[in-house]
């Protein structure tokens, strides 16, 4: 009799660890008090007033005062919740898988980043469609609207349904919804709610549960390829194998192709932060391990998806990467014989 | 200690044990080329004079082994600054920021980039693809642009006397007041000429080339290119000149064996020769280009063979023009001018010919050698008449792309002995 109950409490013992971990990893819905997000900013839980509606002239205010930190870490915790802090106001020491916000809004630097309404002025340069936008290969109904900002969300930006233009209402209900499994099928489902519009699927990928905070080898983000895809909608021109070349030498660096499994390539062995690649077919869990062949270079393979310390949001100075000379690093990492 | 620290200390770690590495590896190739077995040995002895104990007491013998001890130390760093010397020679891998060379997205500020008045998108991410490295200043007068820690031979400029070995496509550029019997009408650089000219002369179809054939006709239409099928550099079996080259600029050519593009002469395919590091600028009669040549005609790894891949009927090799479209090899008049001939095999044979007079190598009049090394200054029976000993490879300031005037070449009337007259002296005699 002893040995059932001790057998069932074993049992039930392992569930729970086994639910602890698991909630752990896979759910992110936001929960807790209401009272930790939307009070904490004016205009959020108000009522709105009978004579005067609310107006908001800036809703990306909304997503930035979650998502920034007045200290150098990059996770915050409201109500409970793990935040990921996109945007520091100091130096942040581990920034985040996507980059952070702070080299384009305290550096001052056009270059280093996107700029974000709410987080930094226009781009002096870009003032009008995003660098190969091709209005061809953007899914969206309304396609960028060059005489509005760059947003978080909407039809200017990367999250949420970018058929609305409003950056609020394009990711409303997405922080409360179910998230699970990552399938691209709603806003919530898909990576990092990043989903062009109902009618396309939404990217793919695993999501680290800390964001790659301090992430190594083998904890880190899983990408896919639909995540170049996903960049296309702005940069099409870049990612479109007809005016990247596909017949012969390449124009412009391909993305979405396997790492050719031979020459230097096949030197790039063990997943590198600095250069991550996508998986054609997603893992079960991240791996550390770099197929050639099979994984394939993505936008991210060099650049940072926010903001990075380097010129052209790469993830290290192009104007420190040498070809036959010593070094190992950005570039190199792949183009292991130059 | 930030991530960032950790890192970079990490890095510095790596980065001495890589170059210990790098040290030991190619001290090891070094070693092996030069009399391995006497370096050795002279290692041996400094090495073990150093750990071995000092035989005698007295103070003479303390102070020779102290001195002697000294000279080894010494003779060591000498050989280890040597080989750093060395090595800083044999690698002509382009080195440098990628910057320098590559954009990534065909892509600046926004906007698509354009070199010159050429339109990319461009071939493996350069700028401006051949002609936007190579040459890219065409009013300048550089020869050599360094750019980066990267010397770029120019082939277009506007340097009138310090041409590099290939010539100066300046001469038949369409926006310089061009003549096209002056050079090869590179795209992008000239317009295609009107037929016949737009096929190569003297063309033969299916050719034996490094790797395999040649095109089976030439159409009217295609236009001469840098590389590729249709051009000289890269491989010729590969039809689109930038993956014909592709990877070439980054290979180590330390070793010009032709068994790949980035260890072939130029980067032509399959030939072999010795490469001047400055591509002949200020170039010395003991220190210029060696072309090689071979009088066998069994090989197709010369430079003249790789002429004749385009112009066959021009070059006695069986595999191209051979002996009904050249002549007989040896000893007997031939129907065109041949190459990759010796002066020994030459109708009448060597002694007492008019070649005796050809003594001491020129610069203008460049012969090839079965094995070249660049630094033959003097000219025997041996030596090799090739395609380059009249023509430059580009384009000159002659019709023809010959390397003097032909207009001017006059019998008996050139006592200086230039041109033709170089090899034919006694031609120039009155």
């Amino acid at each position: 009799m002893q040995k059932k109950i001790r057998l069932i409490i074993n049992i039930l013992f392992l569930c729970q660890v086994v639910i602890i971990l698991y909630s752990g990893i896979c759910i992110a819905e936001v929960g807790g008090d209401c009272n930790s997000c939307h009070a904490l900013y004016p205009g959020l839980t108000e009522k709105p007033s009978l004579v005067k509606p609310f107006t908001y002239v800036n809703r990306e205010i909304f997503c930035i005062n979650c998502h920034s930190h007045n200290t150098s870490d990059t996770i915050k915790t409201i109500g409970g919740n793990k935040v990921p802090v996109v945007f520091s106001n100091v130096k942040p020491v581990y920034p985040l898988a996507g980059g952070n916000f702070y080299y384009v809004a305290r550096d001052f630097s056009d270059r280093k980043g996107h700029n974000v309404n709410g987080i930094t002025s226009r781009d002096s340069k870009f003032t009008g469609f995003p660098p190969g936008y091709s209005r061809t290969l953007d899914p969206s109904m309304r396609g960028y609207n060059p005489g509005k900002p760059l947003a978080c969300a909407g039809s200017n930006g990367c999250h949420g349904n970018r058929n609305i233009e409003d950056s609020f209402e394009a990711i409303y209900g997405t922080h409360h919804a179910v998230d699970k499994p990552l399938d691209g099928s709603t806003t919530a489902r898909s990576y990092r709610y990043l989903k062009n519009t109902d009618r396309v699927k939404g990217v793919t990928g695993l999501e680290d549960s800390e964001w790659n905070w301090n992430g190594t080898s083998s904890r880190h983000n899983e990408y896919s390829p639909s995540l170049d895809v996903f960049c296309e909608s702005c940069h099409g021109d870049f990612h479109n194998k007809d005016k990247a070349g596909k017949n012969g030498a390449w124009f412009r660096h391909p993305t979405g192709i396997p790492l050719p499994d031979k020459g230097e390539y096949a030197a790039y062995n063990i997943y590198n932060l600095d250069a991550p690649v996508s998986r054609e077919v997603l893992p079960q869990k991240p791996g550390d391990v770099v197929v050639a062949g099979k994984d394939t270079v993505t936008c991210l393979s060099c650049h940072m998806a926010h903001s990075s310390p380097y010129a052209n949001v790469l993830r290290w100075d192009y104007d420190d990467i040498f070809t036959g000379e010593e070094g190992k690093g950005g570039c190199l990492i792949c183009h292991t014989g130059k | 200690m930030s991530y960032r620290k950790i890192a970079k200390s990490q890095e510095l770690r790596a980065k001495r044990k890589r170059s210990c590495a790098f040290f030991i590896e190619n001290i090891i190739q070094v070693l092996v080329i030069i009399r391995p077995d006497r370096i050795i040995q002279f290692l041996f002895r400094m090495l073990s004079g150093l750990d071995s104990p000092i035989k005698s007491g007295n103070d003479k013998n303390k102070n020779t082994g102290s001195f002697s001890r000294f000279l080894r130390s010494y003779g060591i760093l000498i050989f280890a600054l040597c080989y750093m010397l060395f090595a800083s020679v044999v690698d002509a891998r382009v080195k440098g920021k990628c910057k320098d060379c590559h954009s990534m997205h065909y892509s600046n500020e926004g906007k698509e980039m354009t070199y010159g008045n050429r339109q990319g998108p461009f071939p493996a991410l350069t700028q401006g693809g051949c002609i936007g490295c190579h040459g890219q200043n065409p009013n300048g007068t550089k020869s050599i642009i360094t750019n980066g820690k990267t010397r770029i031979p120019q082939i277009l400029h506007h340097l009138q006397n310090d041409n590099l070995a290939g010539g100066n496509f300046y001469y038949v550029a369409d926006e310089y007041n061009p003549d096209y019997s002056k050079g090869h009408n590179i795209k992008g650089i000239s317009r295609q000429e009107n037929p016949p000219m737009d096929v190569p002369p003297a063309f033969m179809k299916n050719v034996l080339i490094p790797g395999g054939t040649g095109p089976a006709y030439w159409p009217g239409q295609q236009q001469l290119t840098c590389a590729g099928t249709w051009g000289c550099h890269g491989n010729r079996t590969i039809e689109d000149p930038g993956s014909s080259i592709h990877g070439a600029h980054h290979a180590d050519d330390s070793i010009i064996d032709g068994s790949t593009v980035g260890k072939s002469y130029r980067f032509l395919y399959g030939i072999k020769g010795k490469e001047h590091s400055d591509w002949e600028y200020m170039a010395s009669i003991n220190n210029h280009n060696g072309y090689r040549g071979n009088i066998d005609h069994v090989a197709i790894d010369t430079i003249s063979y790789l002429c004749g891949e385009c112009h066959g009927k021009f070059h006695p090799n069986p595999n191209l023009g051979g002996i009904t479209e050249v002549g007989h090899a040896y000893n007997s008049v031939w129907h065109r001018h041949p190459s990759d001939i010796s002066f020994n095999t030459v109708h009448g044979g060597f002694a007492n010919s008019e070649y005796e007079g050809y003594i001491q190598y020129s610069l203008d009049t460049p012969v090839a050698f079965e094995k070249p090394t660049g630094g033959e200054d003097s000219v025997n029976a041996d030596s090799i008449i090739m395609c380059l000993s009249c023509h430059r490879s580009h384009a000159s300031r002659y019709t023809n792309i010959l390397r003097w005037d032909y207009a001017n070449m006059t019998a008996q009337d050139n006592k200086a002995r230039t041109g033709c007259i170089t090899c034919h002296t006694k031609k120039g005699h009155e």
